[in-house]
């Protein structure tokens, strides 16, 4: 997730020029991903605790990403090499899902998780059968993750008081969603 | 005094003798209307329901109606804990809802059950610090229930359940642990 950064100048102005191709996963990806699946900080908003060794990333990649019905490596346009993911998880109700991403922190503040959130927005509908509704949940307190889901177009809905137990600690989340017949934004 | 008490209702256990009066909102268009199932068409069907869904669920009521010679229910509620995330993420939410017969609508049946289920399973779960409920946008009388139960309205999620196959936006409303509330 992008921290929270000084202003920056108007040249470095987040997502604008940034380009990310999403691709599905690979087993070879296991190295890349430690960079942020090792990484407490990246870890921190998310439900899983960093990873200490490839083995269990590995068990995590095959049992979980490999079958997850939409679960996509964010690469930048001059490499191949994932430098995070992101996904799209179903719920009870075929009609919405649920967004996931998680960034390397050298990556951060520049627009990347913005323009990775945008393509997903941009793609999910077209694949996902009867799929019409994507949400985010985002912690209260997490602004930057807020503004990637509001720079990508999602709508903020609601506050969700004391709505899940994140390790350990009970969470206020924002529930942001984006319909498949929301605005793209280029 | 307890809220149900209050209300002049009783919540209690379903058993396979309540499958009539299961049928009979069930089966009534205008109860099932904001409801994922369809109407029932034969009394087996509320017997099977009876049976496959209510006996075996975490917190299902049947809402009878406190003074009344029969002890019949006239409509039912239910508490789903929200399914538990892998991973470290624990469960510390529920989700409420409720059916009511026609015939007694209009009379706060449906607001002393929702205070009165709250009460209990914020009583019985000290895991509990949620209780959500959602509500058609297009169902005030349900939304009124929800806020004479104490429920605050959050905001409005757009096509986020499948109503019959459409997707509906939804009023979410929550009622958290209170700090003076007792574990």
């Amino acid at each position: 997730m992008e921290k929270s950064q000084e202003p920056q100048p108007a040249a470095a102005a987040a997502s604008g020029g940034v380009e990310v191709t999403l691709r599905r996963f690979d087993l070879a990806d296991v190295d890349a991903m430690m960079a942020w699946a090792s990484d407490p900080e990246a870890a921190a908003p998310c439900r899983w605790e960093p990873y200490e060794s490839t083995d269990p990333l590995l068990v995590y990649l095959r049992d979980t990403v490999l079958p997850h019905p939409w679960f996509r490596a964010i690469c930048l346009a001059t490499a191949d090499h994932p430098v995070g993911a992101v996904s799209v998880t179903p719920t009870a109700d075929a009609c919405r899902a649920e967004l996931g991403y998680v960034l390397a922190r050298a990556h951060w503040g520049k627009g990347v998780a913005t323009a990775a959130v945008r393509r997903v927005v941009a793609t999910v509908f077209g694949e996902v059968e009867g799929l019409e509704r994507v949400e985010a949940l985002v912690d209260v307190r997490n602004a930057a993750s807020q503004r990637v889901l509001e720079k990508a177009g999602f709508r903020r809905e609601a506050v969700l008081r004391k709505y899940c137990v994140l390790k350990g600690d009970v969470k206020d989340m924002i529930i942001y969603s984006f319909l498949s017949t929301d605005p793209l934004v280029s | 005094m307890d809220a149900a008490a209050v209300a002049g209702i009783t919540l209690r256990e379903f058993t396979e003798d309540d499958a009539e009066a299961l049928f009979v909102w069930a089966s009534d268009p205008r109860v099932v209307r904001f409801q994922r199932r369809e109407a029932y068409s034969h009394v087996d069907e509320a017997r099977r329901y009876i049976v496959d869904k209510i006996l075996p669920h975490p917190w299902y009521r049947a809402i009878c109606v406190s003074g009344s010679n029969d002890d019949r229910p006239v409509g039912s509620i239910s508490v789903n804990p929200a399914a538990e995330n892998d991973g470290c993420c624990c469960c510390c939410r529920a989700s409420v809802g409720y059916r009511v017969a026609q015939a007694y609508w209009g009379r706060g049946v449906a607001t002393g059950a929702v205070r009165a289920a709250a009460e209990a399973v914020f009583a019985e779960w000290p895991w509990l610090e949620r209780l959500e409920a959602v509500a058609d946008v297009e169902n005030p009388a349900s939304q009124r229930v929800l806020e004479k139960a104490g429920f605050v309205r959050e905001g409005v999620l757009r096509r986020y359940v499948l109503l019959k196959g459409r997707p509906r936006d939804m009023v979410m409303f929550s009622r958290v642990r209170e700090e003076t509330t007792p574990r």
